[in-house]
């Protein structure tokens, strides 16, 4: 059976794995992003700017922890199904999330934020209008990555019973049927390729114009 | 009669109060025994310092004496362990320190321009925060980058388009924004090369002529401080070592620390003391207007006995340089200069008698921050004050 008969004879059964894929990614992406920027927000401070740099040298390494031990660790201490997939989906993908939001807000210029302060700019309208802005196309990096590990990481995770176009893969797997897998795999890269296309457009969007004139 | 005495102990208790106050007025800003410690470091050391209205007064010293820390207090950057700091007799620590701070220029050497901001958006930041009209912001931005001689057309420009000097002009217009009485400058002109220096220098007291604002600025160079400040005060170790004007201070230093801050060179910094538009004179000047021709200018110079003609447009602006030159066969060639050389009304006669140097002229026109011709500075009569 070759992969286009495969994909006509099961179109509404994939549209549906890939349906509950994109709702697996957006959930945990729009959890991770909140929670991330969050946390970075409150490690970068005023007088805790040594708290980000710790989050900045452990995010950094943690991101050569592999997604299935991520995975199998929130599988033996939440369990099985959609939750414990989401869950190891947010944990895993904070830390593109926060390592770019820290380092962006740590790389706003320090004379920016002193001549803020000097001019009589409270502490939340130093963040509003200053560092967030000025860090958004480092912070919307980060999403970006995130997006794309947490859509890729997503198939691994059907094995906890995440669902989505991870049960292809799988299914192809044990029941040696290249067919499923490669529609499966393919449908999360074309996911991935869109979701990445619409953040580059947001991103281009919301970075302050002053930031991307010409010297 | 009871009433009447009640009455004139009234008027008396008024006069005094009044009386108060004008003291109180003198000096804009107060320092009175303040002191700062970080941890067990000592960064100032009970140190009090009056600032009047209306003048410039230069923190110097050496780095980490504490100076940028002492400026740092008036307006609650850092905040002061004991003394007391006063703002037009009111102390600092009974105003919110971000309304205080909206009442204060504050200028930095990062200059710290918001990047996502244009250069209108940057300067409106404090009258935004100080919720004025958007029309009387927009007539105050036009405002202060004419005060700083940048056109409007800058207005819509952001930060990263701008040259360094542009930026360190834009912070001084942002610093203006909101018209403050107070002006705090952190070294503003440190990290700019040395030639667009002296012409920050030069704008940045004719500015100062006209607005008259009360100003702490904290530098690291003997030079800018005896160039820009009414009174000198020199820090050492977060202790005021001296506090006078600059020809106190040149000609009466208080201590071998304060001789060694003037260095080797002290007649010739005395020259610093002199400004180039006092020696300024338009004397046996000969000008012409831009659309003058070569032969008619020529012909003019000869019959006048004259070898330099200046060139302006009708805004008196100086635009070009013609001179004489004798041939080889005796010809009188005459030439043309569009980038004449010229010196700042502002200078000092050492930095005006420098460019006589380098360009090997003995006559200098010279020309305020507009470029706007006011006469010639002669090498004679630089020696004619070193002759004093």
């Amino acid at each position: 059976m070759n992969l286009f008969q495969y994909v006509s004879e099961n179109f509404n059964n994939i549209l549906g794995l890939f349906v509950e894929h994109f709702f697996l990614f957006l959930v945990s992406l729009i959890v991770t992003t909140i929670i991330g920027v969050t946390l970075s927000i409150i490690a970068t401070d005023e007088g805790r700017e040594k708290v980000g740099q710790v989050i900045l040298s452990i995010t950094g390494a943690a991101q050569a922890v592999p997604s299935i031990a991520v995975i199998a660790l929130v599988f033996i201490y939440v369990g099985i199904g959609k939750f414990p997939a989401i869950i190891s989906l947010i944990i895993y993908s904070l830390v593109p999330v926060m390592f770019n939001a820290t380092s962006g807000i740590l790389s706003v210029p320090k004379g920016v934020i002193e001549a803020g302060k000097g001019m009589g700019l409270t502490k939340k309208q130093i963040l509003w209008k200053l560092k967030i802005p000025i860090a958004i196309p480092v912070i919307m990096g980060g999403i970006r990555s995130a997006a794309t590990i947490i859509i890729g990481t997503a198939v691994i995770a059907s094995v906890i019973g995440g669902g989505g176009l991870g049960d292809l893969v799988f299914t192809g797997l044990k029941l040696n049927r290249p067919e499923a897998l490669i529609a499966g795999a393919a449908s999360s890269a074309i996911l991935a390729i869109i979701i990445d296309r619409i953040l580059a457009y947001v991103e281009k969007i919301i970075t302050p114009k002053g930031l991307k004139v010409e010297q | 009669m009871s009433s009447d005495t009640s009455k004139t102990e009234n008027t008396k208790a008024k006069n005094t109060e009044e009386q108060n106050k004008e003291k109180a007025k003198e000096n804009t800003i107060e320092l009175k025994n303040v002191t700062k410690r970080f941890g067990k470091d000592v960064a100032v050391d009970n140190l009090s310092l009056g600032v009047e209205k209306g003048t410039l007064t230069m923190l110097i010293g050496p780095s980490g004496c504490g100076k940028t820390t002492t400026m740092k207090m008036i307006n609650r950057l850092v905040q002061l362990d004991e003394g007391e700091i006063k703002l037009n007799g009111t102390s600092v620590y009974d105003i919110d320190p971000v309304q205080l701070r909206r009442t204060i220029g504050y200028v930095i050497q990062e200059i710290g321009l918001f990047p996502h901001f244009t250069v209108f958006d940057n300067i409106a930041t404090v009258p935004r925060l100080l919720k004025w009209d958007e029309n009387k912001i927009k007539k105050r931005v036009e405002e202060v980058l004419d005060m700083v001689t940048l056109d409007s057309s800058y207005a819509y420009r952001y930060p990263l388009q701008l040259s360094g000097g542009e930026k360190q002009r834009v912070g001084l217009a942002r610093a203006l924004g909101a018209d403050p009485e107070v002006l705090l400058m952190d070294e503003p002109f440190g990290a700019i090369d040395p030639i667009n220096r002296l012409k920050l220098h030069d704008s940045f007291l004719e500015i100062q002529d006209e607005i008259k604002k009360t100003i702490v600025f904290v530098t690291h160079d003997i030079n800018e401080a005896i160039k820009l400040g009414d009174k000198i005060a020199i820090i050492k170790d977060g202790k005021l070592v001296q506090h006078a004007d600059s020809t106190e201070i040149l000609y009466n230093p208080a201590n071998q620390f304060v001789e060694s801050l003037l260095g080797q060179d002290r007649s010739l910094k005395a020259l610093t003391l002199k400004r180039t538009k006092d020696f300024t004179s338009k004397e046996n000047v000969f000008t012409v207007d831009k659309d003058t021709s070569q032969d008619n200018v020529l012909k003019q110079l000869q019959k006048k006995n004259e070898v330099i003609a200046f060139v302006l447009d009708k805004n008196e602006k100086l635009v070009g340089r013609y001179w004489l030159e004798t041939g080889k066969k005796g010809k009188v060639e005459i030439n043309y200069d569009k980038n004449p050389i010229m010196t700042e009304q502002n200078n000092t006669l050492n930095e005006s008698l420098s460019n006589m140097f380098s360009s090997g002229e003995q006559i200098l026109p010279v020309v305020n921050r507009r470029g706007k011709f006011l006469g010639v500075i002669r090498l004679s009569y630089i020696f004619d004050e070193f002759n004093k």
